[in-house]
């Protein structure tokens, strides 16, 4: 049977990628907001496994609110994304270094 | 299951009343031309007068809670909610002229803020970890579109995506954190989880847990080493989007901090208190050092900005009432003048000059001795000098460390208090000692209730110093001392 | 090994090789292409925990929005394939330590061996109610505060985007539909009454 030990594995598997994909992208921006999405895909999967472990729909509900906000998120995200690209051309992390000190 | 319960609308009218006025001015601000863009400017702070007179009206005299405990109202509440409500109408007062004079007084930048406000009236009367998440969203999705309002500054976008992205990280960091204490607690339901903290099955998780939610919170304060976000955003911000975001939200970090670490995890104070301690140290450190090689009076402001965050967690390392009391005290001092302090240099901008140099100080007093002497007072009052409002707010603080047993941490933050005087002093003095670039008499913007309640603002900071007996014993009433 | 567990298995395993192809590929189609890999298996994996309705709604909001908005983001950026490449691998040695110490620390510190407890029936099931049903109860009553304004999120999301990237250019010549239908006949055509010419001679 699956126990409640392999989705809280997998849960901290996908929660290490999105962290160790933040810090070696130096290249891109939009695989930076990509990992986010899957850091906050981790979190999703730990709360649908605890709701389902403890047979409480609390954590379910979460994670719907947590789906609305991403969407949301995404999208504003996008948006200052092309503004970015717009002023500077570029989405290369190493580049955006105006702001120093 | 919880039946709905008409009373409930009773309890969060306030709420009610202001997203009902910011749907009005959605509309309104639709059919009005843009020269014509004072009418949104009045109905915004109107709508913010208005809220704060319904949650003053409907201050209960106890904790009320509605919708099952997800919202609580309380004494905390009602005064968070009241800075914030405050504040915020100072920032838009003083941001007016900088973003007409640039031509980003748009509709948007009202209902962004007041949309910000909803969430942070949220925050600080979270009863349960989804409100908390969502009030805190509301603010932060509000704040990020806010940055990059100016579409045509390469450093506004810049600072807009490193918010997002480093906002978003403390966000996931928090809701990690939160599942964590969902499963090891089985609720969601802040007074529930510190109910069952003392006997649940897998202490490990709730541990977890709390690292990560410190963690989360630490980001959104901007405490060290989670600060990376605060300068860059704090100087390639619209100086009048630096006036708010720079102000308000304080106040509902640290709301968000006390809901979380003291109503929901107040069972773990042993666990955070000593965490906080460290990052306590840390920012008092960064931020002071830091802010003495600054030569941008708004990155000077956001590493000032960090070592005050350092005091704020002073209050929170004992775990005690009078502690937070102290704290919500800081919280309070602190917003008032980060919001004048701000203001300032929004008032000296013109169009095509940002006077957020420090240099660009240089010699105000023979140009305009009156608002040299504001911004004085200002400056004296973020550093601590009696009897500033900022000075007792520093004490208390202090105090509360102090009675909590962490004199080490008490004499750390004086040491660097009075390394923090430093550039503080060199600001004054660029004022009163340097020669001025350019000659001649300031030229200050015609909008006179700018000019006003700057002046108001920057020497209530005087008054209130010699106020502060009445509103501490309000702030201690509060946490029920 | 029962069924269940083998499928678990397969999906896991899918999805976390897929998260690892998000980060380490170059060319952001193909990353954003991987996620939504990531996120499909992921989407089985919660299938297997009994949570139907939420499988279904990250299937239909991220693949199906999320997703799309990303790829659309990427490919109207016209983003340089070749200058992405250098100074890539400088934190790639620091990155891959730091995230494994931090899985073997969490698994340790979370204690996942005390963990391996079996799960209880389904509760939707036993209390005989679908698992959207189950979910909408509470959703919809203990919930409803957070869901409106869940809403209200939405709509700054809404009011965000659109100044940030709304362009009017000047000197751009386009249609403006709402005019085109709104024409009335007099706008087009007018009609001017004037005298009929007259042939010479004649009288009118």
């Amino acid at each position: 049977m699956i126990t409640l030990a392999h989705v809280l594995t997998l849960g901290a598997v996908l929660f290490c990628i999105a962290v160790a994909g933040i810090f070696i992208n130096r290249k891109n921006v939009i695989v930076l907001l990509m990992c986010i999405e899957l850091m906050l895909l981790a979190v999703n999967t730990n709360f649908v496994a605890f709701s389902r472990f403890l047979g409480d729909p609390a954590g379910q509900v979460f994670v719907f609110f947590i789906l609305t906000v991403a969407a949301a998120e995404a999208a504003i995200g996008l948006a200052i994304l092309v503004v970015l690209f717009r002023n500077r051309a570029t989405i290369d992390v190493t580049d955006i270094d105006r702001l120093k000190g | 299951m919880t039946e709905f319960n008409t009373r409930d609308l009773v309890t969060i009218l306030p709420e009610l009343v202001f997203l009902g006025s910011i749907g009005a001015i959605l509309i309104v601000d639709l059919f009005i031309k843009p020269s014509q863009r004072i009418v949104t400017h009045v109905l915004s702070i109107l709508a913010l007068a208005v809220t704060a007179g319904f949650v003053w009206s409907a201050a209960p005299a106890e904790r009320v809670t509605a919708f099952g405990g997800m919202f609580v109202v309380d004494m905390i509440a009602t005064t968070l909610k009241l800075a914030v409500l405050l504040t915020t109408a100072l920032a838009l007062v003083y941001g007016r002229h900088y973003m007409q004079e640039r031509k980003l007084l748009v509709g948007e930048f009202y209902l962004l803020i007041l949309f910000a406000t909803l969430g942070m009236l949220l925050l600080v009367s979270a009863g349960n970890l989804v409100t908390a998440y969502l009030g805190l969203e509301l603010l932060a999705l509000s704040s990020y579109a806010l940055v990059a309002l100016n579409r045509d500054s390469a450093i506004a976008a810049e600072a807009a995506i490193k918010y997002f992205v480093l906002g978003a990280l403390a966000s996931g960091m928090l809701l990690y954190g939160m599942s964590m204490v969902y499963g090891a607690t089985g609720t969601l339901d802040l007074a529930r989880i510190v109910a069952a903290t003392p006997d649940v099955q897998h202490p490990n998780l709730l541990a977890v847990g709390v690292v990560f939610i410190v963690v989360g919170v630490a980001f959104k304060l901007g405490a060290v080493p989670f600060h990376m976000w605060l300068p860059d955003v704090y100087h390639g911000a619209p100086t009048a989007v630096t006036t708010f975001i720079g102000s308000a939200p304080k106040l509902a970090a640290f709301g968000l901090a006390y809901r979380l670490l003291e109503d929901g995890l107040g069972g773990m104070s042993p666990h955070w208190s000593q965490m906080l301690a460290i990052l306590a140290v840390l920012s008092l450190a960064v931020g002071n050092l830091f802010a003495i090689a600054q030569t941008n009076l708004k990155r000077m402001l956001a590493y000032s900005t960090i070592s005050h965050v350092g005091f704020l967690l002073l209050g929170f390392v004992g775990a005690t009432p009078a502690g937070y009391a102290a704290a919500m005290f800081y919280a309070v001092a602190y917003a008032l003048t980060a919001v004048v302090a701000f203001g300032m240099i929004a008032l000296l901008a013109r169009a095509g000059f940002e006077a957020d140099e420090i240099d660009d100080f240089k010699g105000l007093n023979q140009r305009s001795p009156w608002y040299a002497a504001v911004m004085a007072t200002i400056m004296f009052s973020l550093a601590g000098v009696p009897p500033l409002f900022g000075f007792f707010a520093k004490l208390l603080v202090l105090k509360s460390a102090v009675d909590a047993g962490y004199l080490w941490l008490a004499i750390v933050a004086i040491v660097f208090a009075i390394v923090g005087l430093f550039y503080y002093l060199r600001v004054v003095k660029v004022m009163y000692f340097d020669d001025a670039i350019e000659g001649g008499t300031l030229v200050l913007p015609a909008d006179r209730p700018l000019r006003w309640v700057l002046s108001v603002n920057g020497i209530a900071l005087l008054g209130l110093g010699f106020a502060s007996g009445p509103l501490f014993a309000w702030c201690n009433r509060a946490f029920g001392l | 090994m029962t069924f269940e567990l083998v499928c678990f298995y397969v999906f896991a395993a899918v999805a976390a090789a897929a998260a690892l192809a998000v980060i380490s590929v170059r060319n952001p189609v193909v990353a954003a292409l991987s996620l939504v890999l990531t996120f499909f298996s992921m989407a089985c994996v919660w299938l297997l925990a009994d949570a139907e309705f939420l499988a279904v709604a990250l299937v239909l909001v991220y693949v199906g929005a999320v997703m799309v908005l990303f790829l659309f983001v990427v490919m109207m950026l016209d983003i340089e394939l070749v200058p992405l490449r250098e100074t890539a691998s400088r934190f790639l040695p620091i990155g891959v330590a730091v995230a494994a110490v931090m899985l073997v620390e969490m698994l340790m510190l979370i204690g996942v061996r005390s963990l391996k407890v079996e799960p209880i029936a389904d509760p939707a099931a036993t209390a005989g109610l679908s698992n959207i049903e189950w979910l909408a109860r509470s959703l919809f009553t203990d919930y409803l505060l957070p869901f409106e304004v869940a809403a209200l999120i939405l709509t700054v999301g809404l009011i965000a985007a659109v100044p940030l990237t709304l362009r009017h250019r000047v000197g751009v010549k386009k249609q403006n539909p709402s005019r085109q239908v709104q024409v009335r006949r007099e706008d087009r055509l007018r009609i001017i009454k004037m005298a009929a010419e007259t042939k010479q001679g004649e009288s009118p």
